[in-house]
């Protein structure tokens, strides 16, 4: 136990005198908590778009002023004398609004008054809540216009749960918190174990007569240890600026987060040994970890979205489970009966990583 | 030196160590006792790493044992200490933070740890230095710490694998001077080293080569066994004089003429003979012969016999010269007014003034962080200085093509592309220069063959061993023929061999007119510069000839031949004045005020502590004694 | 005619040479090349989608009538929903949203059926899972959508009296495939990133090693170290460039509607950027290590504001305007508009500009530090 707690506190030394690895530690979580957690949102608010009316009715008005009125669109002004395809094709606008000629008329006498709507696809996302919006509005004017009584049949009452605001920020601040917990301790104990072969300081190891269980979880604790100071600031971070809080239980995330802090360190570890060299370790890193926890971990987009083929993938990706725990955990609380099972994936993944690094260096000695 | 004929505090039998079809190490038969030094020479390559490797339990031998204390090395592992070549140590970690974990990693007792890693500090006189952090220490601390960590432990048995390349004379001696006495205490050190006066102070000495042992003895058992003696020219004309001894051939029974700037060295079988040839040859040649006198060879001699014997000669290809500099010499080629260089609030390089000119070869000395690197760079124009002007060729804007072009520079980091093949890094320094292809094809197989690497040319230069790195480095940086050559530390990790036709180049190209300003930590070899600069934190202390820098050292030089000669030198030696007592290989050198007085002190000294003196005659001082004394007077490196 | 004349110096050809040789006997930079470009755009082609398809549903059907299960027909026949299961109560229902294993649930209460055979507005339940704000935008958008055309089935007066009638056209991308705009913007992403990774290790080599002492001794101008250093980067970039188009074109199909020059330049200068950034980086870290981790840095910030894969209204206001000093935000916007929007330099030039101002800082300040870094 000596050799280990000796080895871990080596090692923590070595990354708080680095001011670069220790940056890259606590500030560049944080950092990147805020950034990434405020920049990625696909819900767009205050879309450009620009209002092509060829009727200038009352009623048109009416209609231009209930877009206006939205959180969602921002009617931006443009040429008559323009082609409305210009706004677009110039990223002037995301959408043109076109109110026909007559529309007002055919509203009075009671026909239906067609508008069209051309929406910028090359952002389908955009272009599909777009057209949603815009559809809202829409069924909402209609309404108010409709007689009394001859409500549609069915009406829908939406409730939207967990996050009713539906805000982007509750959503990706939690996954943000998973990456930086994933890349950051990764990239430090592949670091760690990747110079201790490059600068050949292993040689000094290796005589020492330290066992590999023993030089392995003493990084390992290490890197661990960093993992718990860089969690206690994200958590703060969320519970703070982003305005989540424990939605129930909070021990099936507090396990979690030592498993996968160890799961990391060890992903890192195995890594490093097996690449005695920085730079191709932390390339290896990014690809190898920071590739699959980012895209095949749901982190981003829903796994549901990953072709059959290779979602099976995800399953072998420790972010996946992680993330379901740090979600659970903040919104939905599902407590450890929901949560178990992900719990003992992390820490099986983890043991396999262990057991792959120790195998790589349990003669402790050079190979020939 | 203890008890002789106990049992062996390392032994291997049959030691075989293979890389793919590459034998490194092969039946291998050491038997080391404890307490002793036990010296492993040889050349790049000879398979000392893998050894150490193999002793200290970290390398699987492909056949064979190794043992220490009759254990398998291996299980042995906590009783052996480790200095790796590179250092070991952990920048981030303070020194008392390195020690702490080695200390831990070997289960050293707690409190064994403090006090051992304190006395050993102050040993070391690093005690002021505890808290410091490794990456701020200088390469002789970092040496020095290096050696306290792996003894912390209180191994039984110590293996330093080249522990001072790089390392200044100094420190260098320091660091011998603590091995010493370790070993008095009843350690046992096996040490690898280039340095051939480092192996003169071992028990015993093996010359390694091509992975078998070729000579195994103590020192003065190989000197004798070269059945030949030591013959010291000193004249004031030490090139003509080499060139009229070369004119004699083989005969006269002379092995081995070295040259050095103000002696000769010449092997001789027959020292009669020999003698009588030598003056002869000097009389027709019209060479002043100021001393000559017959001495016991030193190690070197039996290094650059033996490795003769083996075939690993070093031919000497002559230097197809294109352009002659002759007309230049005598003009000022490269200049230093006033230099100086601030780094933060140190002062890196202080007010250096000297001028080179064309045809000669200057030496900058100094120790590790002295300045000297620092000062090749602002002439250069590498780094700006913070005062004062550089001149190269006479002109001062020392950036500008033209100049770059008549300068060959190499420095202290190998300066060839490592992932590129031989002939590419050829062919791109010299088209680098504008070498037209004639020529360009032409040193392209000079530098081949002067570096005997013509059947490797396609080979990848990192693959290489270090010292042969280091000539094919030489040979690019001249094939353009500059003018100027710029050498930081050129024979640093060379074989003593590959060392002299470095050398013998260098002052075939001085000849030719070119100005060379080389550093280095081999002061015979500064001993071959016709000036020498010395410096010291950064000033440039001393400057003259070697002739005129001994001339002026203050002081008589006496030489002992003791039975006892590492422990006269703690008898005799006074911490204040350290510098006044040096040992070279089995003499001792001891600087006195009065020759009289001096010699009758030290004798009785000696007597007082049973050493028994064979000989002492009054010597001529080393630039290697003047190094010391000017650098400890001026305070510790 | 200053620039022909460096161009034909025998020391440039041989620093290039060296470069090359150098470049070409780094098997890990080779492997990346090709590897890089084909992984990242396979994965962010085919994996990455914030598509909303499949949403899954459960259903409490306390009515269990015809008429509900119409509608859960409407609803599960749009592909918008997936039913997942019957459950038995609301209860059940809200545990299994809870515990993640539904997206979304609907409650037909009881009456249903009655109040639509009375012709009185019947109130359906639906449950959205709002953890994730874009698939609750989306899926809340389809729920009205697939109520609306049911409403218009069942009572066709009712339909046609409503007075407007919005017919949304998607320009450019119909089918809206949602590759086409991943790709460009990962098109951008690898040039850049990929870029300066792979130049600012290849640059500080030559510190680290301590052979930049050797080249700077030589004759060789600051300038032409640096641009022989950049040409085989670049022209490696390029084919890989190429070839990620190659793959974007046939395997992906995304459209190429405008000028594949405007593209080209657009890349050209987009690689050099890259390499500028690079090699700026190198400039100012003394190991490849550190330059790895700067780039390391660089690299989130870089994507998340680029808006390659998020769209940028999606962000902040006070973040917005910061996009614009994101490379990658200029590029994505060429080829997004000059592939698939078929826009030409005419509307694209401040993007163009906004590339070649970075560019040339990038690479002026490299040759300003490159002497200054020993």
């Amino acid at each position: 136990m000596r050799r280990v707690f000796a080895q871990a506190r080596k090692e923590v030394t070595e990354i708080i005198r680095d001011p670069l690895t220790l940056t890259l530690a606590l500030l560049l979580p944080a950092f990147l908590l805020l950034l990434m957690g405020t920049a990625i949102s696909l819900t767009v608010t205050e879309l450009p778009i620009v209002v092509q009316n060829l009727d200038g009715s009352l009623e048109s008005m009416r209609f231009v002023d209930a877009f206006r009125a939205s959180q969602t669109f921002q009617v931006v002004p443009w040429p008559v004398s323009e082609q409305p395809e210009r706004a677009l094709s110039s990223n002037a606008a995301r959408a043109v609004l076109i109110i026909p000629p007559h529309f007002g008329r055919d509203l009075l006498r009671g026909a239906n008054a067609p508008v069209q709507m051309l929406i910028d696809a090359s952002d389908p996302n955009t272009a599909q809540l777009t057209a949603g919006y815009a559809a809202e509005i829409v069924r909402a004017y209609d309404v108010n216009l409709a007689p009394a009584g001859r409500a549609p049949a069915v009406l829908a009452a939406i409730r939207l749960w967990f996050n009713p605001g539906v805000d982007s920020k509750k959503f990706y601040g939690p996954g943000m918190f998973v990456l930086g917990l994933t890349l950051f301790p990764t990239l430090l104990a592949a670091l760690a174990m990747a110079k201790e072969g490059e600068d050949k300081t292993i040689l000094q190891v290796y005589v020492s007569s330290i066992s590999a269980h023993e030089f392995l979880l003493g990084k390992i604790l290490a890197i661990m240890f960093v993992s718990a100071c860089e969690s206690a600031i994200l958590i703060t971070l969320l519970l703070t600026y982003f305005g989540v809080s424990f939605a129930g239980d909070p021990t099936p995330f507090i396990v979690a987060s030592i498993l996968y802090a160890f799961c990391v360190a060890a992903f890192g570890t195995m890594i490093g040994a097996a690449i005695p060299n920085q730079v191709a370790a932390v390339q290896a890193v990014a690809l190898g970890g920071f590739l699959l926890v980012f895209i095949l971990s749901g982190l981003l987009f829903p796994i549901d979205n990953i072709p059959v083929g290779l979602r099976w993938l995800s399953n072998f990706v420790w972010g996946t489970y992680y993330i379901e725990v740090v979600r659970d955990a903040f919104l939905q609380g599902g407590g450890w009966s929901a949560m178990w099972t992900k719990v003992l994936a992390i820490a099986a993944i983890g043991s396999a990583f262990y057991g792959i690094a120790w195998r790589n260096m349990r003669s402790m000695q050079l190979k020939s | 030196m203890s008890d002789a004929g106990s049992q062996s505090a390392v032994s291997t039998r049959d030691l075989h160590k293979a890389y793919g079809s590459v034998d490194a190490v092969r039946a291998l038969a050491l038997d080391v006792r404890a307490g002793e030094i036990f010296g492993l020479i040889g050349p790049d390559g000879a398979g000392k790493t893998s050894t150490f490797q193999m002793l200290a339990g970290i390398l699987p031998p492909t056949s064979g044992t190794a043992t220490i204390f009759g254990e398998p090395a291996r299980k042995a592992r906590m009783r052996t200490g480790y200095l790796t070549q590179t250092f070991s140590l952990y920048p981030g970690l303070s020194v008392a933070e390195n020690i702490r974990y080695v200390g831990d990693l070997r289960l050293t007792p707690r409190t064994d740890i403090e006090t051992r890693g304190r006395r050993y500090l102050e040993m070391f006189g690093m005690a002021a230095f505890a808290d410091r952090q490794a990456n701020q220490l200088s390469g002789g601390m970092k040496q020095k710490l290096s050696l306290v960590c792996a003894l912390v432990s209180e191994p039984r048995v110590l293996l330093l694998d080249e522990p001072t390349t790089g390392v200044d004379p100094v420190s260098r001696r320091e660091f011998w001077d603590t091995l010493v006495s370790l070993s008095l205490e009843g350690l046992t050190i096996l040490v690898a080293t280039p340095y051939l006066d480092e192996a003169e102070r071992c028990n015993t000495v093996a010359f390694m080569d091509r992975g078998e042992i070729k000579e195994l003895g103590t020192p003065d058992e190989l000197r004798a066994s070269l059945h030949a003696r030591r013959l010291v020219l000193r004249t004031a004309d030490v090139s003509s004089a080499q060139k009229a001894l070369a004119a004699l051939g083989k005969d006269a029974a002379i092995l081995d003429v070295q040259r050095y700037g103000d002696h000769l060295d010449v092997l001789a079988t027959d020292t009669g003979a020999a003698q009588h040839a030598i003056e002869t040859a000097m009389q027709q040649n019209g060479i002043a012969v100021e001393e000559l006198r017959a001495d016991d060879p030193i190690l070197e001699n039996v290094f650059v016999a033996s490795m003769r014997a083996a075939g690993d000669e070093v031919a000497s290809v002559p230097f197809p010269a294109r352009r002659s500099h002759r007309d230049l010499r005598g003009k000022a080629a490269i200049g230093a007014e006033r230099l100086t260089k601030r780094f933060g609030s140190f002062t890196a390089v202080d007010d250096v003034n000297f001028e080179i000119r064309y045809g000669e070869i200057y030496g900058l000395l100094g120790a590790n962080g002295a300045g000297k690197t620092t000062t090749i760079k602002m002439l250069c124009g590498l780094i700006d200085p913070s005062d004062g002007t550089p001149s190269l060729a006479q002109d001062e804007d020392v950036r500008s093509s033209r100049v770059h072009q008549q300068v060959g520079y190499m420095s202290q980091k190998f300066s060839l592309y490592d992932d590129l093949p031989i002939d590419e890094n050829l062919e791109f320094f010299s088209s680098i220069y504008g070498l037209n292809k004639e020529e360009a094809a032409q040193k392209m197989q000079w530098v081949l063959a002067f570096s005997s690497l013509e059947e490797r040319r396609h080979q990848v230069t990192g693959s290489l061993p270090g010292g042969w790195k280091q000539r094919l480095a030489f040979g690019s940086a001249i094939m353009h023929e500059p003018p100027i050559l710029f050498l930081d530390e050129p024979t640093s990790g060379v074989d003593p061999l590959a060392r002299r036709s470095l050398w013998g180049l260098i002052d075939e190209l001085a000849d030719a007119g070119a100005a060379v300003l080389v550093t280095t930590h081999y002061l015979d070899e500064a001993e071959q510069c016709n000036r020498v600069g010395l410096m010291n934190f950064g000033k440039l202390i001393v400057e003259g000839t070697p002739s005129e820098l001994k001339a002026r050292q203050k002081g008589h030089l006496l030489e002992f031949r003791v039975d006892q000669p590492q422990k006269a030198v703690g008898v005799l030696r006074s911490p204040e004045q350290q510098w006044r007592v040096a040992l070279y290989g089995n003499r001792l050198h001891v600087i006195v005020d009065d020759a009289e007085t001096g010699k009758r002190e030290t004798e009785r000294k000696l007597a007082e502590n049973g050493i028994a003196v064979r000989d002492v005659r009054e010597g001529q001082f080393s630039l290697e004694d003047v190094f010391m004394a000017s650098v400890e007077r001026e305070g510790v490196a | 005619m200053k620039m022909l004349h460096a161009l034909l110096n025998q020391r440039l050809r041989a620093l290039i040479l060296k470069e090359f040789r150098q470049m070409l006997r780094d098997r890990r930079v080779m492997a990346a090349l090709v590897i890089a470009p084909v992984i990242q755009l396979l994965v962010f082609g085919y994996v990455l989608s914030p598509t909303v398809t499949n949403v899954s549903m459960g259903i409490v059907d306390e009515s269990a009538t015809p008429e509900s299960r119409e509608l859960v027909a409407a609803l599960v026949e749009s592909r918008s929903f997936r039913l997942a299961d019957y459950y038995d109560s609301v209860n059940a229902l809200g545990n299994a949203i809870g515990t993640g294993k539904l997206d979304s649930g609907a409650v037909i209460p009881y009456d249903y059926a009655r109040d639509l055979r009375r012709e009185r507005p019947a109130t359906v339940l639906f449950l959205l899972n709002a953890t994730n704000a874009n698939t609750a935008t989306i899926a809340q958008a389809y729920v009205e959508g697939v109520l609306q055309s049911y409403n218009a089935q069942l009572s066709p007066t009712t339909a046609s009296s409503a007075a407007v009638v919005l017919q949304p056209a998607f320009l450019y991308n119909p089918g809206l495939v949602i590759s086409w705009f991943m790709l460009a913007g990962i098109l951008g992403m690898l040039l850049i990133l990929v870029g300066s990774t792979f130049s600012s290790t290849l640059m500080v080599k030559e510190r680290a090693t301590g052979t930049i002492e050797q080249l700077l001794m030589s004759p060789a101008t600051t300038t032409e170290i640096i641009v022989a250093k950049m040409t085989p980067l670049f022209l490696a970039f390029s084919v890989m460039g190429l070839f990620a188009l190659v793959l974007i074109r046939y395997l992906f199909g995304v459209p190429f509607n405008g000028s594949i020059a405007v593209v080209l330049g657009a890349g050209a200068l987009c690689i050099l950027c890259g390499i500028s950034l690079g090699t700026f980086i190198a400039t100012i870290t003394k190991t490849a290590r550190q330059a790895q981790l700067s780039v390391f840095f660089l690299n989130p910030p870089l994507t998340s504001l680029s808006g390659a894969f998020t769209p940028v209204q999606a962000m902040p206001h006070w973040l917005q305007p910061v996009t614009v000093f994101d490379p990658i935000t200029h590029f994505a916007a060429i080829t997004r508009g000059a592939l698939i929007k078929g826009s030409g330099f005419d509307v694209l030039w401040p993007d163009f500009f906004a590339l070649l101002v970075f560019t040339f800082i990038l690479f002026s300040l490299s040759v300003w530090r490159y002497r200054a870094q020993l």
